[in-house]
């Protein structure tokens, strides 16, 4: 899918390099932007690095999320997950000794456990992703909270929360995600469930299962993301009463990226470079020392319009 | 004697109360075209969908090569040998044309999980020279091509492997004369190759040239098995219908003189990349035909004419010199239209019968308070689908649960039902059986003399000569003749303007 041209002839640039040439844009725009408004305090190199290095935090859970958006679907629970993820990894890594083992395994297996009880819930009983997610991660929050308030990982094992411990392990999360999608049925199977599930399941594809195959990597790579926000955060708080929401925000935004420029065949990649210029922003604002409200207003906007203008649905099109 | 190839045996299928097919047992051959036939709703579809592992089997068996085969979906029916054309759309956006074409067929390029894309797009490559569908590339996204190519690819999908019966389900009637001569090719190799294509179609002149052996159905019921060459399209019609179809079943009369009122008024209409500079008069009383290729324009003229265009420039003006930009003015102004896209742009296919049928007059069936009765609705629908005879439970049924002709009724319906002074028509009869044509035709002739005026595109060039007052022969985008109703019209002087 990569290296697919349009077909429509007499395209000077092809669907990838324009799609790449649109992100760079934005980078490029999102950081002009603040370094004019602040100059002093935002956007050197060492400043850029940092941010490119949070980003890839959201970055590893949404490129995993993007499995259940294309099908259609949504979760809720990402933070809950997140949460619980990382509460299980820590404790694993800390009081039974596992160390990094321990850590990595805890955080993916229960982040792919828990993807497998949303997608087994959703597709038994045939309610909408949204409202069984949302029931479940009030359901995982508890849990993580019976299990322990709090967790943090000692200052020993915090590889991952810094170079290069942080970008191996996203990229060795961004390799498997993109192999799974360009190179097993799985990622077929993923798009064709997205364009026609009827089509899909007349095809013999069991609909079902991918179904739960899609929650399960997407929970898996949550689970990755876990890892990568302990170690950089040293701490986690199990949060309830769907305090976790918030941690939502951040790889849901980045996997909007992913489905806008699914279309230059670049949807991955497009998180990750989204992930950056949304933390660009961030850091941008607490440069400028914006107040909170203000600064959920502009990131509001900005999401809204930068999907506007990537998506460009045409005329016609039914948008839902 | 040929040796038979499939085993239709005591096949039943209902859905709901209604029974799709009734203990329906017949055989199939080798090396044939066998055509299946009937009114809409006659089972033909539901028992290919059956065959193909589409829709389950309530009773009975198909026997193929002797063996009883009970597929579950496509790829099973696929590898038992056999597979699928439809109707409508059978390829999915956001794969590669290889993608699709091997769908449930991948494990063939997949070792240790992984799948080798290049090996995969190098087959389809193969396969689409081989079928010489060249212009077709393996690695597009098939989004990026027309309805017309991506049916070309649906044909290397269920024909590849060589499959010992091929169902094509009213194809034809969704391509252009170009397109169907493809297929014809393709369903003369398998026939040659000694394999069975079962094939369906509405249009009796090309059962009788394409077919060996046609079956008819009649509401579920198995009627008959015969020879194509020992029949012609009268006696077809009466096995089908169940008597003689008589009357005419085009318009009768010649030289009457068109109309000088102009009700509806076209001037320097395009849109870019679809159609340029249009410009006609439409009359009152008058059938206007529009012809030409699929591709030629011609179904977006109906769309301009009904405000539905994006980007159109260029004027549409009544007679009492309103423009129509948009479809809520066409609507208030008595304007109908009837996309060609049936299931997409003219059926809202998870609502009822009734709730379809009522859509656009809700306005008028509201009483002063704005409020609806449902007595009123009910009896608004049921009056206008009888008047269409809708083969349905009741109106309450959902349109999805209608076969393809029926739908059309439902479309019909609703618009007879608002009484529309201009009636856009695109591809009316397409997948309509002949006695639904027949009446479909027969109202037009009772709307053109009630005074309505009716624009009828048509990739059908026998119902232009035989319905129309004047037709527009459209070629990439612009207006390439004008005919006027005559005897002497037949198709090759219509082709002669559309290529």
């Amino acid at each position: 899918m990569e290296s697919s041209n349009t077909a429509s002839a007499g395209k000077k640039i092809s669907g990838s390099a324009k799609g790449y040439l649109i992100l760079a844009l934005l980078v490029v725009v999102s950081w002009l932007v603040f370094k004019i408004a602040t100059p002093g305090n935002f956007g050197s190199p060492s400043n850029m690095v940092s941010y490119f290095e949070a980003s890839l935090i959201a970055a590893t859970g949404a490129v995993g999320f993007y499995f259940v958006m294309v099908m259609g679907m949504f979760d809720f629970s990402i933070g809950a997950n997140i949460v619980l993820s990382s509460i299980i990894g820590a404790k694993l890594a800390t009081q039974f000794g596992l160390g990094y083992p321990g850590l990595i395994l805890g955080c993916v297996a229960t982040g792919a456990l828990v993807g497998f009880l949303n997608g087994t819930f959703y597709v038994r009983l045939r309610i909408p992703s949204m409202i069984v997610t949302t029931g479940l991660a009030l359901i995982y929050e508890a849990l993580a909270n019976i299990i322990s308030g709090k967790e943090t990982l000692p200052t020993s094992m915090m590889a991952f929360g810094k170079m290069p411990g942080n970008l191996l392990l996203a990229l060795a999360a961004f390799v498997i995600a993109y192999l799974v999608l360009n190179y097993t049925k799985i990622g077929t199977y993923t798009y064709a469930i997205g364009s026609n599930e009827f089509v899909a399941k007349n095809m013999g594809i069991n609909v079902n299962k991918y179904k739960v195959l899609a929650f399960v990597i997407s929970g898996a790579f949550f689970g990755v993301m876990a890892v990568l926000t302990i170690s950089y955060g040293s701490s986690i708080v199990a949060v309830t009463g769907m305090a976790s929401m918030s941690r939502n925000f951040i790889p849901t935004m980045g996997c909007f990226f992913g489905m806008a420029f699914k279309k230059y065949g670049i949807p991955l990649q497009a998180i990750i470079i989204g992930e950056f210029m949304i933390n660009i922003i961030f850091y941008g604002f607490i440069a400028l020392g914006a107040p909170t409200a203000i600064q959920d207003v502009i990131t509001g906007l900005a999401l809204l319009i930068i999907i506007t203008l990537t998506t460009r649905a045409s005329k016609g099109e039914i948008v839902k | 004697m040929s040796e038979v190839r499939l085993q239709v045996r005591n096949l039943c299928k209902s859905f709901g109360i209604t029974k799709a097919v009734q203990n329906v047992s017949f055989d199939i051959n080798k090396g044939e075209v066998h055509a299946l036939i009937g009114e809409n709703g006659s089972g033909k579809s539901t028992l290919t969908n059956m065959l193909t592992g589409i829709y389950t089997i309530d009773s009975g068996t198909f026997i193929l090569d002797g063996k009883e085969i009970h597929p579950k979906n496509q790829v099973e029916a696929n590898k038992e040998g056999v597979s699928i054309i439809v109707q409508e759309l059978g390829t999915l956006d956001g794969l590669t044309v290889a993608e699709n074409i091997f769908l449930g067929h991948e494990d063939m390029f997949v070792k240790y999980g992984i799948k080798n894309t290049n090996a995969m797009n190098r087959r389809a490559a193969e396969l689409l020279k081989k079928y010489g569908f060249d212009k077709i590339k393996a690695s597009d996204p098939v989004e990026n091509y027309n309805f017309e190519d991506r049916k070309l690819v649906e044909i290397i999908k269920a024909t590849y492997f060589g499959p010992k019966i091929v169902v094509i389900d009213e194809t034809t009637t969704a391509l252009s004369q170009e397109g169907r001569e493809e297929l014809y090719k393709h369903m003369n190799r398998i026939r040659e190759e000694g394999n069975t294509v079962i094939f369906i179609s509405h249009d009796l002149s090309e059962i009788l040239d394409k077919s060996d052996t046609i079956t008819i159905l009649r509401d579920g019921v198995y009627i008959d098995t015969v020879k194509s060459s020992d029949m012609d399209e009268d006696s077809l019609k009466k096995l089908m219908v169940g008597r003689e179809v008589t009357g005419a079943y085009y318009r009768a009369d010649y030289g009457e003189k068109i109309s000088d009122e102009v009700v509806l008024s076209v001037k320097g209409v395009n849109v870019p990349g679809l159609i340029r500079d249009i410009t006609f008069d439409l009359h009152k009383g008058e059938i206007l035909g529009f012809g030409g290729l699929s591709e030629s324009g011609m179904h977006e003229v109906g769309k301009a004419v009904f405000g539905a265009s994006y980007d159109r420039s260029g004027s549409v003006t009544l007679a009492d010199g309103t423009q129509i930009n948009d479809i809520p003015t066409a609507i208030k102004h008595s304007i109908a239209y009837t996309s060609k896209d049936r299931d997409n742009e003219s059926v809202v296919m998870n609502q009822s019968i009734g709730d379809n049928i009522c859509l656009p007059s809700l306005d008028e069936l509201a009483n002063k308070a704005h409020l609806l009765s449902d007595r009123k609705l009910k009896e608004f629908a049921n009056k206008h689908a009888k008047e269409m005879s809708v083969k349905m439970v009741n109106t309450d049924q959902f349109v999805s649960d209608l076969s393809g002709g029926n739908k059309q009724k439902v479309v019909l319906a609703r618009w007879i039902g608002k009484d529309s002074d201009i009636v856009v028509l695109d591809s009316p009869t397409r997948g309509i059986d002949i006695k639904v044509k027949q009446d479909i035709y027969q109202l037009m002739d009772q709307m053109r003399k009630n005074g309505k005026a009716i624009i009828m595109i048509s990739e059908e060039l026998m119902e232009l000569i035989g319905m129309c007052d004047r037709i527009l022969i459209m070629k990439d985008g612009a207006l390439n003749g004008e005919l006027m109703r005559s005897k002497d019209l037949d198709e090759n002087l219509l082709i002669s303007k559309m290529v």
